[in-house]
């Protein structure tokens, strides 16, 4: 890309957005802090080593938690604090392509959603051998990745940090609440299967009770699925208004 | 198109549904000039900076700005051009400083311009404050920093000095003739006809989406100086207001030797008079 060093100012610039705004970095620090305490209490409860299923239960809570709640809220949330605050138009009439803000936009809340699903794996204390990495590390890129475009999504609807709030928690509900609850009645469960949120989850479970987790091709077609209707979503939104309706 | 002409809008029209907000504008904008463009709310200025900067699209006519079609802008125009509109934003969390760096670093600007602009602007002292702090002018002067810190062609202003302090203006009005020194363009929108007077090499008068005069400040005054008078304020306090006529020419000039007169004004119209003739409505509205 000719125009790489546009790409990363944007990225520079978001990063201390995100960076300053507590109300976007409450998400993040608040799921380490919850996946911590439950496992404290965890370790009360049974008098010191966890049991696989508490592990998973963890994992599944800070996994969840992350993708949902802080990939697309925090990248929707910034794109509408600078439509609330009238910087967009500024940065769309500086030079600042679309691809370039989309690009910019979500590198630092990708990387940061990315990096506290590997925290909380690591809180959580389950190990992985050799083989499971590589299929953690597609399914929790992934999902990160769909969460980010999804908070693109949510950005682009909303008129300021109110209304993107308003959007994005009834997705947030849906996407993470589903997985939670799938245990708990097999018509959700189905509907989980469908969801990245529900392979992510799926993957954590399995992995805790098995050793193992062999990705199964339904559970790609998901993933790689949905990245591509999210990102068609944001697509067609943005060639409709922009990222703003005039 | 003309080497020095950076800026020319043909038969622009602009329809928002049943209403017709722009009709049959057509202006040119050169290099080192500055083009008033003046209306009440609501007669177009802001549509016309729009349009012409790629934000909307004309309904018919075409607008080019350094030889593009503002229909087809590609982002390269915009390294190009400076936009200031009385809601720009600035990002409030970052300082005066990291919010004119990441736009050097969008435009690949050295560093050293910044403290330039800044400098220039009368911010340097506040450059590490974060921009939240700074008051309506400040922020106002911030803006305007960074729509010049890459020297575009042509700067946008949409009401620049709306809302400000005298001094604050006067230190922009100061800015943007040094810019016009220096070549650049401005386009300037404002229903403030003194600010329009004091900068403006051409204006055009804005009603109801039309443009209805088109001059310099100095030609559509005097154009508009039918009935020619003089204002007088004698030693003795009175204020006496004269039309021109053979005998009161020789009643002043006879004051004038007795050195009567305290002070001698024309009564030429100013830029809201002729507004008021040319539509029978008010600028301020």
């Amino acid at each position: 890309m000719g125009n790489f060093h546009k790409l990363l100012a944007v990225a520079q610039m978001k990063w201390i957005g995100i960076t300053k705004n507590p109300v976007i970095m409450t998400g993040p620090l608040f799921t380490v802090g919850m996946v911590y305490v439950y496992k404290i209490i965890y370790q009360m409860a049974v008098g010191g080593k966890l049991t696989p299923g508490m592990m998973t239960l963890l994992l599944n809570l800070g996994l969840t938690m992350n993708v949902c709640g802080d990939g697309f809220m925090m990248v929707g949330t910034a794109i509408a604090e600078e439509k609330e605050k009238h910087t967009l138009r500024v940065l769309m009439t500086s030079s600042v392509t679309g691809i370039q803000y989309f690009i910019g936009s979500i590198f630092f809340p990708f990387l940061i959603t990315a990096g506290i699903n590997f925290a909380v794996l690591l809180i959580s204390g389950l190990r992985m051998s050799g083989e499971f990495v590589p299929v953690f590390l597609f399914v929790s890129l992934t999902a990160s990745l769909i969460s980010c475009v999804i908070g693109m999504i949510v950005g682009i609807c909303a008129k300021n940090q109110m209304s993107a709030s308003l959007v994005g928690t009834p997705l947030m509900m849906v996407f993470m609440m589903i997985p939670l609850l799938g245990s708990l009645s097999d018509g959700l469960k189905r509907i989980s299967g469908f969801l990245f949120t529900g392979v992510l989850s799926e993957l954590a479970g399995a992995y805790a009770a098995e050793g193992s987790y062999t990705l199964q091709p339904l559970a790609v077609a998901v993933l790689v699925g949905e990245l591509v209707i999210s990102v068609l979503v944001f697509l067609i939104l943005y060639r409709k208004n922009g990222y703003e309706k005039d | 198109m003309e080497q020095n002409v950076l800026l020319q809008l043909t038969h622009i029209s602009k329809r928002y549904k049943t209403e017709l907000a722009l009709k049959d504008i057509g202006m040119t904008l050169h290099k080192g000039e500055i083009l008033g463009f003046l209306g009440p709310s609501g007669a177009g200025k802001t549509t016309t900076i729009k349009i012409i900067t790629g934000q909307l699209k004309p309904t018919s006519g075409e607008a080019k700005i350094l030889g593009t079609d503002s229909s087809n802008l590609d982002a390269s125009i915009y390294e190009k051009i400076g936009v200031v509109s009385d809601n720009s934003g600035i990002y409030e969390r970052m300082s005066v400083w990291q919010n004119l760096s990441i736009f050097a670093k969008i435009w690949r600007v050295k560093q050293s311009r910044i403290e330039e602009v800044l400098k220039q602007v009368g911010l340097y002292e506040h450059r590490k404050k974060p921009a939240a702090k700074l008051s309506k002018g400040q922020g106002q002067r911030l803006v305007l920093a960074r729509a010049v810190l890459h020297k575009p062609k042509i700067l946008f202003l949409d009401e620049p000095t709306g809302g400000l302090d005298p001094s604050t203006a006067v230190s922009i009005h100061r800015m943007l003739t040094d810019l016009k020194k220096e070549g650049m363009a401005i386009f300037l929108t404002t229903h403030n006809m003194e600010e329009a007077t004091k900068l403006c090499d051409h204006v055009a008068l804005l009603y109801q989406g039309k443009i209805v005069e088109f001059g310099t400040p100095k030609e559509l005054c005097l154009k508009y100086n039918r009935k020619k008078e003089y204002r007088l304020l004698l030693h003795d306090g009175r204020e006496e207001t004269f039309g021109q006529t053979p005998e009161n020419v020789q009643k002043i000039a006879e004051w004038m030797q007795q050195d009567k007169i305290e002070s001698i004004h024309s009564c030429e119209p100013t830029l809201e008079h002729v507004f008021l003739q040319v539509t029978g409505a008010s600028l301020n509205v």
